[in-house]
């Protein structure tokens, strides 16, 4: 709106402080390189306002932006109209581009660390590389095909190395969908991602299969350290305290975990089976 | 005369399914005026009002929408988890206290119009199991898959949440092997086929018997009280059960038309609508009915080119492959593996 603001102001100063040129002296390709610029740089400012949320970055990469626009935008309407040599202001307007563009730097060094820090905290989410169609809306995990892929990467990279796979499965998720709504079960998806996270080493990497199903992939583990950090996460999770709107909720896991060797499709698969079974047996003890 | 609806008159209370869909899609986020045009629901994702009713195609739109505003993998298997027991009043009741499996899917297949307006389940029982189909009652090629995965989670979820254990299903669909297998694996179980003839679901009949946890004395009362069938079943689902008890006559358009109490032309027309035409169909029962042979009667060509009519077993074998893509020898190796 400021910005919008200030570029028209900019017009109707030069407009009624300098005579227009005749159209026969315009140079096009100033006018196209200046007005070019100004057209970029103010399609940045908004992409990066509406793309990022507020803070001291966004601050000072959209403010970076806007005074090269406007910079470049003086620069360019001066083709359009001559000012008098004796006045200086023209002269500031136009120093607004490297003026913006030291802001931007600023910006940018600042962005650099946000996203060492937020590489830091995706670290166990992504794992070697950003892909971001792959994610997981409600819990902001990584999909089944990223696991896959993940997988194939793992045994390539070490074909002969351990590496444990862990499927975890929340027990009776449908109850609680049934119960309090699928809103109330999103939260609780969200919840054991994150407990899950919390106790996780960095190069592992956590994903959600599907539904209320998780999926672990342990690098450098073998079958019975993967088994002992499973339960651990089993028993974190029976141990969280979780407040649905009808008062606390008792989520608990079980799982199961094999090493990760063969093809990635029929090992899940496998897994997704045993899993159920596993669920076949405790369901007598059930109500 | 048979009745029967079409796929643009009013039928399907807005409240139902048409709503479950729209509620799903406000909690994901989805803007509500994208996921209601077309479809004759409020498009500030309000509630829609007492009584509105939606046609067949605009709930089908009103899907369509859904699937593409979302666009992930589980929506059409989040849709089923509680698409039953479904919001009419007094069948969802009578459904919730079924005390059986075999009185809930009898229940479900008899009020299919009302509580799975878009895809109708067919149960067959013999041989020591029971096979669920689903057959299309509204004609939306583009949206079978996300169709038969809805409702067969519908189903899975409904008999794990009412009878307290996830049974041994198995799967067949009628399509290739998707990208989205996890979906099918949380969701429904391990034990999936594809590019098989039809989408089905098959259990061991012995659970079809055992009572449930929260079985009922007067469930069998509430499921009478629930009522009949008053609205009229789809052409589509209409013609199908038509063609399946006159299959062994030689089912003709003529015939077919007589019986629904229109012109040849008109049924022609009709169908068109659904994007098919009266062989189509009585290929699609043909196909049904032959599978049915191969598969629980060990039925040979002759005895099932007999069976439907056909003059010797190599013209049935010849129409098979054209149903099917093919041979019946080559469909019996595979449903021996």
């Amino acid at each position: 709106m400021a910005a919008a603001f200030a570029v028209i102001a900019c017009l109707l100063l030069y407009a009624s402080a300098g005579q227009a040129k005749p159209a026969g002296a315009w140079r096009w390709m100033d006018i196209i390189a200046e007005g070019g610029m100004a057209a970029m740089a103010g399609l940045w400012f908004v992409m990066t306002l509406s793309s990022r949320p507020g803070g001291l970055v966004t601050r000072l990469l959209a403010g970076g932006l806007a005074a090269v626009m406007l910079g470049s935008w003086a620069d360019c309407l001066d083709e359009f109209f001559r000012i008098d040599k004796a006045a200086s202001w023209d002269n500031w307007l136009e120093a607004l581009v490297p003026f913006g563009m030291l802001v931007l730097t600023a910006g940018i060094y600042y962005w650099r660390h946000e996203q060492f820090m937020l590489n830091d905290h995706l670290a166990k989410r992504e794992r070697l590389f950003r892909q971001h169609r792959a994610f997981d809306r409600v819990t902001q995990l990584a999909d089944a095909a990223y696991l896959r892929h993940q997988i194939r990467l793992e045994q390539e990279r070490d074909p002969s190395g351990q590496c444990a796979l862990v499927l975890l499965d929340i027990d009776g998720f449908h109850r609680i969908n049934r119960a309090h709504g699928p809103r109330e079960g999103d939260r609780v998806l969200q919840a054991v991602g994150h407990m899950l996270l919390l106790n996780l080493r960095n190069e592992d990497l956590l994903c959600r299969y599907a539904g209320d199903r998780f999926a672990l992939l342990l690098p450098g583990m073998g079958g019975a350290d993967a088994r002992v950090l499973a339960q651990h996460l089993c028993q974190m999770v029976s141990m969280m305290r979780h407040h649905g709107p009808q008062g606390p909720l008792q989520v608990s896991l079980r799982f199961v975990s094999e090493a990760a060797r063969g093809d990635a499709e029929t090992l899940l698969a496998r897994l997704s089976a045993a899993i159920d079974s596993a669920h076949l047996a405790l369901a007598p003890a059930a109500p | 005369m048979i009745r029967y609806s079409l796929p643009d008159e009013p039928s399907i209370p807005a409240g139902g399914l048409p709503w479950h869909i729209m509620d799903y899609a406000l909690q994901r986020d989805v803007l509500p005026a994208a996921v209601a045009r077309g479809t004759g629901m409020p498009g500030d994702g309000s509630a829609p009002r007492q009584g509105a009713l939606v046609s067949p195609q605009q709930c089908l739109q009103l899907l369509g929408n859904a699937l593409r505003e979302m666009d992930s993998a589980d929506t059409s298997f989040m849709l089923g988890q509680q698409l039953l027991p479904g919001a009419a009043p007094g069948l969802s009741v009578a459904l919730r206290h079924a005390g059986s499996l075999q009185q809930a899917l009898e229940l479900i297949c008899r009020r299919s119009s009302r509580l799975l307006p878009l895809l109708r389940p067919r149960l067959h029982v013999g041989d020591g199991r029971l096979v669920l189909y689903w057959t299309d009652s509204h004609g939306a090629p583009g949206l079978r898959p996300a169709l038969v995965e809805m409702h067969m989670t519908a189903v899975v979820a409904l008999v794990r949440w009412l009878g307290g254990r996830r049974l041994p299903w198995r799967f067949c669909f009628n399509r290739a092997r998707p990208r989205h297998i996890e979906q099918h694996e949380v969701h429904l179980g391990g034990e999936l086929r594809f590019d098989c003839q039809l989408d089905a679901m098959l259990l061991d009949a012995e659970w079809l018997l055992q009572p449930w946890p929260v079985a009922d004395a007067g469930a069998g009362a509430t499921a009478q009280a629930a009522g009949d069938a008053g609205a009229a079943p789809s052409l589509l689902d209409a013609l199908y059960d038509y063609l399946l008890a006159e299959v062994r006559r030689g089912p003709t358009l003529e015939g077919a038309s007589a019986a629904f109490g229109v012109s040849p032309a008109t049924l022609k027309r009709h169908l068109a609508r659904y994007g098919s035409h009266f062989v189509a169909e009585l290929d699609l029962v043909r196909t049904h009915v032959a599978l049915y042979l191969f598969q629980s009667r060990r039925a040979g060509n002759e005895a099932v080119a007999d069976y439907l009519g056909f003059h010797d077993a190599a013209n049935f074998r010849r129409s098979f492959k054209r149903w099917t893509g093919l041979t019946p020898a080559l469909l019996r190796a595979a449903l021996a593996t």
